[in-house]
């Protein structure tokens, strides 16, 4: 499951840069390393957001610099959802 | 870099519009043999002049934006040394905006352009701050954006309704959408692309960008093959093996761009039967952006228009915003009243645009000249009011004329409509059920002008470049 998240998070980056997956990695930073513009940076947060349905605090997204942190928070608040439903 | 034989393309671009011309000249300097394939028999897709009776029309854009230092037209023509082909004009105001009550110049310089808002609106606080908003290339700053609309990022900044709604009624001409349905986000690009640094003009015509593009392309060691339409993609397991003409030859290649219309590339150049359902619905699902009636008229020597000729007039005759779109959407023609106009730098023509829903065949043919003389009428009312008298030529291009020259999706100006909901399509820009097929221009992405489509051109051709350069040092 967790390396699930990693690997599609990884895939949808991969189909907005246009990096093959392989070229990606958890150390990748996305404005150093993969090019992110600002369109890019929008597409990769609403297409996690739309795959994982799952909503992303606005004032989080400077933060994630890294495809790790994204994963991170995308497990984080996938864990924050099953909580809630299990309330 | 590899060569198969002395037939095979490296790459083959299907459509000659800016897209495919700029990703088509990025990869020839790089090296590679490359074929742009356009169905017209002029490169520039909707970015092309047509001539009449001595007269010179721009067929649909009327300028480009984003040539300011940093911007990003500045640098591809820079880059690829496009500017040193073109004179570059920009009418001072490059637009005006007239409502009911004012009458509003975007300067050159910004700061003009903020004091002639903040003279109108003393008590709105965030004039300033909100057009360096739309105008910062940070993509932090953007993150707020996603979810929102236009119309709500509007409502966090100001208060006057009417500020709201002048800041709203453009995306009427551009993006083709109101502010209650426009992705912020597109907005803000829109809005700067267009109004804040827009109005940049090639002397001659919009046709003389695209030519420059294209000879440079064939400066690059290109070849471009006009009036020769694609029929199809040709795909064997799921791998790209080049396009066949409609005249059945099968040209070879490595790599196919698609510089069309995603519906038909997908639909008709690759087949629906090798779409998987997800993809299909996902596709069909896919809103375009509006149309557009665009009006050609050539008036005589005499003619001395009220309004700077160049800049740009956003002509509106209401605030409702709401009001507006349902007569657009109702093709109510009596009732409108919106456009967007322009008199010619040299006096001598007058284009004047008016955002439709696409209709069908029988009702263009129906009304296109009733409606055309119903816009004169009104176009009188920025223009010139002996306007009538002037006039030596008239013609019009309906949704139909669009898709005729371009097969744009119903004739849609801006590709995807820029609504929050349609955001995120990467993969209709590298489909990943089949293998070296690409997709650029502004099928791919959400509301962009030529800045915005020669942006996504670029793009592509560095994604491709960056594919290809490992196997180069092998």
């Amino acid at each position: 499951m967790v390396n699930n998240i990693q690997k599609e998070i990884i895939s949808i980056i991969s189909d907005v840069t246009g990096f093959e997956p392989e070229e990606i990695t958890l150390e990748s930073n996305f404005y150093n390393d993969l090019e992110v513009d600002s369109v890019k940076a929008i597409e990769i947060v609403v297409a996690i957001e739309k795959r994982f349905k799952v909503s992303i605090r606005d004032e989080e997204i400077p933060n994630i610099t890294t495809v790790m942190q994204a994963v991170d928070i995308v497990k984080k608040l996938l864990k924050e959802k099953e909580e809630n439903v299990q309330v | 870099m590899s060569r198969y034989s002395s037939e095979e393309y490296d790459v083959i671009i299907i459509g000659a519009g800016i897209g495919g011309l700029v990703c088509g000249c990025y990869l020839a300097k790089a090296g590679m043999k490359v074929l742009i394939c356009e169905q017209h028999n002029k490169p520039g897709g909707y970015c092309t002049s047509f001539k009449r009776k001595g007269f010179t029309f721009d067929a649909a854009p009327h300028c480009f934006g984003s040539y300011r230092e940093g911007g990003v037209m500045r640098k591809i023509l820079k880059e690829l040394e496009v500017d040193k082909k073109l004179t570059i004009i920009r009418p001072d105001p490059s637009d005006i905006i007239i409502t009911p009550d004012y009458k509003i110049p975007f300067w050159n310089d910004l700061e003009r352009t903020i004091n002639e808002f903040q003279k109108i609106f003393p008590k709105e606080r965030n004039i300033r701050k909100f057009f360096y908003l739309l105008l910062d290339t940070n993509p932090k700053s953007f993150s707020k954006m996603r979810n929102l609309t236009f119309g709500e990022l509007l409502d966090e900044y100001f208060t006057d309704e009417k500020l709201k709604a002048i800041l709203s009624l453009p995306f009427f001409g551009i993006g083709g959408l109101p502010s209650f349905l426009m992705s912020a986000f597109v907005g803000a690009k829109l809005f700067s692309e267009f109004l804040l640094d827009g109005g940049y003009y090639p002397k001659g015509g919009m046709q003389t960008l695209s030519d420059a593009l294209a000879e440079r392309f064939k400066e690059f060691g290109g070849e471009l093959l006009l009036s020769s339409r694609v029929k199809k993609i040709k795909v064997k397991d799921n791998i790209v093996k080049g396009v066949i003409l409609e005249n059945n030859t099968f040209l070879p290649s490595k790599y196919v761009i698609s510089n069309c219309d995603a519906r038909q590339t997908f639909l008709k150049l690759i087949g629906k039967e090798k779409l998987t359902t997800e993809f299909y619905n996902k596709l069909n699902n896919m809103i375009p952006s509006n149309s557009n009636f665009i009006i050609y008229l050539g008036v005589d020597a005499s003619f001395k228009p009220l309004y700077n000729p160049g800049s740009f007039i956003y002509y509106f005759s209401s605030y409702s915003i709401q009001k507006i779109y349902q007569s657009i959407q109702t093709g109510d023609i009596e009732k409108y009243n919106v456009f967007l106009l322009r008199v010619a730098h040299d006096k001598s023509t007058i284009y004047a645009g008016i955002p439709v829903t696409y209709k069908n065949k029988n009702y263009w043919k129906k009304n296109k000249y009733k409606f055309l003389e119903t816009c004169i009428e009104k176009i009188k009312w920025c223009t010139s009011q002996d306007l009538l008298k002037h006039i030596v030529y008239k013609d019009a291009a309906t949704p139909i004329t669009l898709h005729k020259y371009t097969y744009n999706y119903k004739g849609a100006s801006f590709g995807w409509a820029g609504i929050t909901s349609q955001f995120s399509v990467p993969d209709f820009r590298k489909p990943s059920f089949i293998q070296n097929l690409f997709l650029t221009g502004h099928w791919t992405t959400l509301g962009v002008g030529i800045s915005g489509t020669a942006y996504v051109g670029y793009d592509t051709a560095k994604i491709l470049l960056r594919k290809e350069k490992p196997k180069e040092t092998k």
